[in-house]
């Protein structure tokens, strides 16, 4: 089947989710006001708060959600056939993701645009508030790891990328420079930062950089020294102010997302080509059962917890009309849907001509697992030869997009593990620890590092299978704290809550199940990692999605009735701007 | 009176991050406030709200908006479409790069300043201006 023929079906059941459902919550769920009163509007004060069309919003919120996530999960649950992994896409963002994202922006509206975890605490109970903290830390924990083992496998399959790479991070400190000291139009100097960038691809083509040789001298793999560099230069780099590297760098990196999308949606058409994987691949005997692991490899692209964070962070401050939420929320969650929908076909359509070349890429699902970031860039490099780039060009044009994105997540990633770190040592009581910026900076490296270099790697990614799993239960234990807030909040107005609940109960049901089998794994596995790191913390998770289910039954079943609503859905008696105010 | 206004956030006012799971999310994270940007203590930022609040208060009827430099999908598609209307594809495409200068005034896609430059008043002065003919 031509990929684009699937694009064009994904496309429109997106459509009519949109048109159709988004429109029932945004009626009969989340009873949208165009008469409400925003935040942005009550606390309009020119810096968070201000009342922005709905377009400037959705597209700070779109770039905000939208990133290098979606690609992994799909490119790894290709495994068990494109079929179950487009059907769990297409159904999770609709149902899911759309009732999650939109939710949590209608919910933080209604509750003068505080953030979920403050939300948490107030209609769910104290401890929740300890609970989303806790999951956040293992989220980003694990977000840091998978994508530092990402990057320095990129790095080793593709060293024609390093030089590319590493020569963007001062290309972007200059540009970003050079706009702020002479106050210039940024349009044309970071266009010639992309040039620059695809200059260097040639050249990193020719100079290549293998640290091979260098890595030996440690007698370590290449692979593991590309692990410390990077987490080396991420604690360095969350140090920096926002706008000096990691805005001029993200602007960058936004020109490479369009590029990239027209690529692959321009070559798909060129180049029409064919699905060769399976529908439903018949996987061999051990591997990981369809249910529960499809539903926790891919969190981003079908439901991922990490937006509630943004919804409800700077895009509720930023709401004109109640019912701009809809268009905000719910698209966020498509645009999400389409990136891993690419995702999928360029790992089934792309990446290889044959139904014979394609199983030798899924043989078993570790080797699925180790490859599927080289798999979903090649894809992309036969898009991009399509549109007649050489094809070795294209595969790192495409391996660069990705390693950008990647970098950009944990750039990102350790700064806000840093806020983490505070928030719960302030919490604890270790005064110390929340308030030294270059000890908390510590702490937010040294632990994904050490995940990231659990021994049993290898070539085939075991451990960062295993770790994506992780990742994904995390987020979404995210999503379901979001779903449990949004739940709650929707019962009180007494409407229906089955549209948040069924979604949380299925995501719990899924994250918990696949919790347990995996802790026996781990427990019975001969390695020592295995047994002595992934089963603890396999254990640490579940215990934490044990806490939500008993949180989200009691708030539920109207135990935490401390908070009254007025007839417009806003909380009585709290008058509070949000903390971060 | 049918005059759009963008105020462009200064370049210090940055929002890093991208993409799921490490966007703009601070907000979003932090309970007690402590989030390190330059914000609160940058005066641009501040000259830029005045700018903004003003401009809401003296003109309520003017679409005020404070657009971020990196918010691409709005800002160029809006801006081009609102200058090729009234001067053509290449001066559209010029209008294009400036309107992507950091702490600028656009008004219907045009940059008429720098919020620095000129001042809150010199900026509700220049908005009246333009939109005095329209209501006229």
């Amino acid at each position: 089947m031509p990929a684009i023929a699937v694009a064009a079906v994904v496309g429109v059941l997106f459509f009519l989710g949109y048109r159709y459902y988004s429109v029932y919550l945004a009626d009969r769920i989340y009873g949208l006001d165009p008469a409400f009163v925003t935040p942005a509007h009550q606390f309009s004060d020119g810096v968070d708060f201000v009342p922005t069309n709905k377009h400037v919003v959705f597209g700070h919120h779109f770039t905000s959600v939208a990133g290098a996530a979606p690609i992994v999960g799909p490119a790894i649950a290709v495994f068990w056939g494109w079929g179950p992994a487009l059907a769990w896409i297409v159904l999770g963002t609709i149902f899911a993701a759309g009732v999650h994202d939109f939710g949590s922006l209608a919910v933080s509206l209604r509750h003068r645009a505080k953030n979920i975890g403050t939300i948490a605490h107030d209609v769910i109970s104290k401890r929740a508030r300890t609970l989303f903290l806790l999951i956040i830390f293992f989220l980003l924990t694990l977000v840091n790891a998978v994508f530092a083992v990402v990057i320095a496998t990129l790095f080793v399959a593709n060293p024609g990328a390093v030089i590319p790479i590493v020569v963007e991070i001062p290309i972007a400190i200059f540009i970003g420079q050079y706009i702020y000291r002479t106050r210039t139009a940024a349009l044309v100097p970071s266009l010639i930062g992309v040039l620059a960038l695809y200059l260097l691809i040639w050249v990193g083509q020719q100079v290549p950089i293998d640290l091979a040789p260098v890595a030996e001298v440690f007698g370590i793999e290449a692979r593991t020294l590309w692990v410390i560099l990077l987490f080396a230069y991420t604690f360095v780099a969350s140090r920096l102010p926002v706008w000096l590297l990691l805005q001029p760098r993200d602007y960058i990196n936004s020109h490479q997302l369009f590029i990239a999308l027209g690529v692959i949606g321009l070559g798909m058409l060129v180049g029409w080509n064919t699905i060769v994987a399976p529908v439903v691949n018949d996987v061999p005997a051990g591997s990981p059962s369809i249910f529960p692991f499809l539903f926790i490899t891919i969190a981003c692209g079908a439901i991922s917890g990490f937006h509630s964070l943004v919804s409800s962070g700077t895009t509720a401050k930023q709401v004109d009309k109640e019912t701009d939420a809809r268009y905000i929320g719910y698209m966020g969650a498509v645009g999400e849907g389409s990136l891993a929908t690419g995702a999928v076909l360029a790992a089934t359509a792309g990446v290889v001509a044959t139904r014979a070349d394609w199983d030798a890429l899924y043989p078993d699902f570790a080797t699925a697992s180790g490859g599927a970031v080289g798999n979903f860039v090649n894809g992309v490099g036969v898009f991009a030869n399509n549109l007649g780039v050489p094809l070795d060009l294209a595969v790192i044009f495409a391996a660069v997009v990705v390693i950008s994105f990647a970098a950009t997540t944990m750039d990102t990633g350790v700064r806000l593990q840093r806020y983490i770190v505070q928030e719960i040592a302030e919490i604890a009581g270790w005064h110390k620890l929340a308030r030294n910026l270059t000890l908390a900076g510590v702490v937010a490296v040294a632990v994904p590092l050490a995940m990231a270099l659990i021994p049993g790697g290898g070539d085939a990614g075991y451990t960062f299978g295993v770790l994506w799993r992780l990742f994904g239960t995390t987020n979404q234990l995210t999503a379901g704290l979001a779903l449990t807030v949004i739940a709650v909040w929707i019962l009180r107005m007494k409407r229906n809550p089955i549209p948040a609940v069924v979604p949380l109960v299925f995501l719990l049901t899924m994250t918990t199940w696949a919790l347990f089998s995996q802790f026996w794994d781990f427990v019975q596995a001969e390695t020592w990692s295995e047994r002595w790191v992934l089963a603890p913390l396999d254990a640490i998770i579940f215990v934490l999605a044990i806490w939500l289910i008993v949180e989200a039954v009691m708030a539920l079943r109207g135990g935490a009735g401390r908070r009254t609503y007025d007839e417009m859905g806003s909380p009585v008696g709290d008058d509070t701007r949000t903390p971060t105010s | 009176m049918s005059v759009n206004v963008v105020l462009v956030r200064p370049w210090t006012d940055a929002h890093g991050g991208t993409g799921c799971c490490s966007g703009d999310a601070p907000d979003g994270i932090c309970l007690e406030g402590r989030v390190d940007g330059p914000r609160e203590h940058d005066a641009e930022v501040g000259l830029v709200a005045e700018t903004y609040l003003r401009l809401r208060a003296e003109l309520p009827d003017v679409d005020v908006q404070i657009v971020g430099v990196n918010n691409t999908a709005y800002l160029l598609p809006t801006v081009f479409r609102a200058v090729r209307r009234r001067r053509g594809t290449m001066a559209a495409l010029r209008e294009l790069n400036r309107a992507t200068t950091a702490g600028s005034v656009l008004v219907d896609g045009e940059r008429v300043g720098d919020v620095t430059e000129l001042g809150p008043a010199r900026v509700v002065e220049e908005v009246r201006g333009r939109a005095r003919p329209l209501a006229g």
